[in-house]
């Protein structure tokens, strides 16, 4: 039953995503994949622009006094805050699928500092080596990453240095950890950056040849993210707090699409290597890969079923889906070490 | 005569057994399979990296930056790990005991798992850095090569457990000074103990089981306060923060080790792991220096946020899930048990007194003691960027007017409050900017904000209050001393949470003052 489900959600989620016959080929949809999310990430990156300038004409719209656009339109500026936040997520989620591939090509690992990894100038080492023009003019030198370094702590109020007022965002009546007015100009200029390099990201990865090597590594590094989006999904229902990030679907949704593409690039452009040292261990992840998606496929069923799990049971389906995709992990790796594949990253 | 007669009657039937006997015992030894090699080459789990590089002396540091160390020099396969699971279907109430406890979950617990990955965040170039965390959080995790960029060794449920039983039962050495994880674990020991006899079996042959578990280096460890020091000290420096000088951190061993505990031969061990822990403390504070009766395996300490069952669901969740082994209302029961012996021990530990009340023309002046009666460590002690504890001084009217107010309970307030006088130690980056969400990897300084109050020693406040024009007397002091377990700050910053922290009152003292108008 639960094979028979995955089964249909796979078809659902890449309709018309063929299985290669070849190395060669599956490598291709690899690219195609890495594309297809690039393309995903520049549209959420764009939407995030969209919602940092709708924030900044708000703060503008007082003479960029914070005190007193607060005063005059706290929804409007808890709803434009709460959308940067939205957005965030979903264009970094769009990034972290295809991280791994990123950060383990050569020609595109740069991306990987300035957008997601990198450090500002002032450390020694991991720097995201570019400049950041913000609509004022200023230009931030080498500033660090755009997802971690200034967009993350600047939307959730931890950027000590660029809050300009605290606000009661969620209306509780009192203003809690995070919930702040934050430097527009910074917010917007950011975005900015975010679509710009998502696009060079874009040009340079259909420039990008495929090969074994990256293939292995985006297997790797992807699958075992599925331990944090469901413990994401599983955090949301019992924790409370900030959950708007997960109210627009349910995290099942995205951890469905995120091990789905796992699996594709396993079956695509793995297995023919690994089929053909160790048929044993092929089948072995592809049963394991067949057994992770039915596992969350029949939890989402389950979920937009109507049925509410207990603490115990999202923390024994999150564990097991963890532990499935670490098995496939493990073996991946002793997969590529026997065929001296080059893990990057 | 008759014994000779009936002797020599049975003696060919005692012949024949004893021959059986000694045949059975031969073909039980000769058919039991050789002992296999146990333990797995460095170079056999690939992919795993050594980042950090080899020591001065050239030797390579597996598990750099944590001081942890393997015993044979091998990694371990986690198929052949005990779980404590497993250890429990023989030590039933010693393994309930534990999966009550914060050692259980150490490797499961849902704050530590978000702020280890929040500190990978901050150097991503180099997850192994984490190592520095799970030794101590993981130390199977870590002896399986399972902490490292690519993770090629399979889970299994020994490796979920954190400080578990072979944890302990396999130490060779410990290193309390050093601490960082200082501890050489064989747990080499525990992977060839499972080729010898288990279950019922094993009563009838337990040398195996004793070599492995309580072996004479190892059975002197358990009862000694360096074991438990290995860990609880912890010393930022280049290799795990950006701390150019050394940084303590966490000093519980080495407030202890100067300590009049220390010097009356109470250890960690009689105080933690007492069956009932406040009345071992209560005992000590009365003088009686007498050990338990019975050890438990509850390790009882401070953590009042993972042992709060008032928590619900979102306990469960917190702590990481269900333990192997365990089911919900076996996980309920100790958890109860837990819970009250946490809150009881919390409630031995500190004590307030009012030392001195003048009033004068410049308005009242308090001296308020912050006891640490019954703590054989400082108040607070442990990772104390989190950990703090604070006073709330409230003065009222006779007509119940409040006319002072100094520090409130964190419920209230929501954030900490910076009129509070509080013990807690702040993290500074490398510009000197306060990291509330222990970031370990970005610290370069820690400070104490004010100096935590040693073993056996006290702290006295002063309260300077300018009382309003026309106070009028008699006034009515409360003080609370407050504890909290961590920064709101953490919980939003790493699990993007708005969770409301609860603070634990440890000590009140509620005084009616002299009418002393000048």
């Amino acid at each position: 039953m639960r094979l028979k489900i995955a089964m249909t959600m796979t078809t659902v989620v890449f309709a018309g995503a063929a299985f290669a016959a070849t190395e060669e080929q599956g490598l291709e949809s690899v690219k195609a994949f890495t594309l297809e999310h690039n393309d995903a990430l520049i549209v959420e990156a764009e939407k995030m622009q969209t919602a940092a300038e709708d924030y900044a004409a708000l703060i503008d719209a007082n003479g960029g006094d914070y005190v007193a656009a607060w005063a005059a339109e706290p929804q409007k500026l808890a709803e434009s805050v709460q959308a940067l936040r939205a957005q965030w997520l979903a264009a970094s989620n769009q990034y972290e699928t295809i991280e791994g591939i990123v950060a383990g090509i050569p020609s595109t690992a740069k991306y990987d500092l300035i957008l997601d990894a990198g450090n500002p100038g002032t450390e020694a080492e991991g720097v995201a080596e570019f400049d950041l023009t913000l609509p004022d003019g200023t230009v931030l030198e080498k500033p660090g990453s755009l997802f971690h370094t200034i967009t993350e702590p600047l939307f959730w109020g931890t950027d000590k240095d660029h809050v300009k007022v605290e606000a009661d965002l969620n209306g509780n009546g009192s203003a809690d950890p995070g919930e702040v007015l934050f430097d527009a100009n910074l917010a917007l200029g950011a975005a900015q950056g975010m679509v710009k390099w998502a696009k060079a990201l874009r040009d340079d990865m259909a420039a990008w040849e495929p090969n074994r090597d990256d293939a292995f590594t985006a297997v790797v590094t992807m699958t075992p993210t599925v331990g944090d989006y469901f413990g994401e999904w599983k955090e949301s229902q019992f924790l409370g707090g900030d959950e708007a990030a997960f109210v627009a679907q349910s995290r099942l949704i995205d951890v469905l699409g995120i091990m789905g593409g796992c699996q594709l690039m396993y079956s695509a452009a793995v297995s023919p290597v690994v089929a053909t040292s160790d048929a044993a261990l092929d089948s072995a992840v592809t049963n394991d890969f067949d057994e992770l998606i039915a596992l969350v496929s029949e939890t989402r069923e389950r979920e937009a079923a109507g049925e509410t799990f207990s603490a115990e049971e999202a923390d024994a389906l999150g564990s097991e889906a963890q532990d499935i995709a670490e098995r496939i992990v493990s073996q991946v790796l002793q997969a590529a070490a026997k065929n001296g594949v080059e893990i990057k990253g | 005569m008759k014994l000779k007669s009936q002797l020599r009657y049975h003696a060919r039937a005692l012949v024949v057994g004893a021959i059986l006997a000694a045949t059975l015992v031969l073909s039980l030894i000769w058919m039991t399979p050789a002992a296999r090699p146990v333990g797995v080459a460095m170079k056999d789990i690939p992919f795993y990296r050594l980042p950090f590089g080899p020591d001065d002396a050239g030797t390579e540091r597996p598990f750099w930056p944590s001081r942890l160390q393997s015993h044979s020099g091998q990694f371990s396969d986690p198929d052949r790990l005990p779980s404590a699971a497993e250890c429990g279907n023989c030590h039933q109430r010693e393994f309930q005991e534990w999966a009550g406890s914060l050692h259980a979950i150490a490797d499961r617990d849902l704050i530590y798992e978000a702020t280890v990955e929040a500190n990978e965040n901050a150097d991503k170039r180099h997850p192994e850095r984490a190592r520095f965390c799970e030794g101590c959080h993981a130390p199977a995790e870590m002896l399986s090569g399972r902490v490292n960029r690519f993770v090629s060794v399979g889970p299994s449920d020994a490796l979920t457990e954190g400080v578990a039983c072979i944890t302990c039962h396999t130490a060779t050495h410990a290193d309390g000074e050093a601490g960082n994880g200082a501890i050489t674990l064989a747990y080499g020991r525990a992977e060839a103990e499972r080729d010898a006899p288990q279950g019922a079996a094993l009563l009838a042959d337990p040398r195996a089981h004793l070599n492995a578990f309580a072996a004479p280096e190892t059975t002197a460890l358990l009862k000694s306060a360096q074991l438990c020091g290995s860990c609880h000290v912890e010393i930022y420096d280049m290799s795990n923060s950006r701390a150019e000088v050394a940084q303590p951190v966490q000093t519980t061993f080495l407030e202890w080790q100067s300590s009049w505990y220390a010097r009356q031969g109470i250890t960690c061990q009689d105080c933690h792991m007492a069956s009932d822990p406040a009345a071992q403390v209560m005992a000590i504070r009365a003088g009686n220096t007498a050990k338990p009766e019975r050890y438990s395996h509850r390790f009882v300490g401070g953590n009042h946020l993972l042992t709060d069952t008032g928590l619900g669901d979102a306990l469960s969740v917190l702590r990481g899930g269900m333990l192997p082994g365990m089911d919900a209302a076996t996980t309920k029961a100790t958890l109860d048990v837990q819970s009250r012996q946490t809150t009881a021990l919390l409630r031995s530990a500190a004590g307030l007194e009012l030392r001195a009340s003048n009033r004068d023309a410049d308005g009242l002046h308090l001296d308020i003691a912050v006891q640490n009666l019954g703590a054989g460590h400082n108040l607070p002690t442990g990772v104390n960027d989190q950990k703090h504890i604070w006073l709330e001084v409230v003065l009222t009217d006779p007509t119940g007017a409040e006319v002072f107010r100094s520090g409130g309970a964190a419920e209230r307030l929501g954030v900490e409050d910076p009129a509070a006088v509080t013990w807690i130690e702040h993290f500074l980056d490398s510009k000197g900017r306060r990291l509330s969400d222990h970031l370990t990897f970005s610290t370069a300084k820690v400070v104490w904000m004010r100096k935590p109050i040693p073993p056996r020693g006290e702290d006295v406040v002063r309260y300077d209050v300018a009382l309003p024009d026309g106070t009028a007397g008699p006034l009515h002091l409360s003080v609370k001393l407050f504890y909290r377990i961590a920064l709101p700050e953490l919980i939003f910053t790493n699990l993007r949470r708005d969770m409301a922290l609860p603070s634990f009152t440890m000590a009140e003292l509620s005084v009616d003052l002299p009418d002393s108008s000048p």
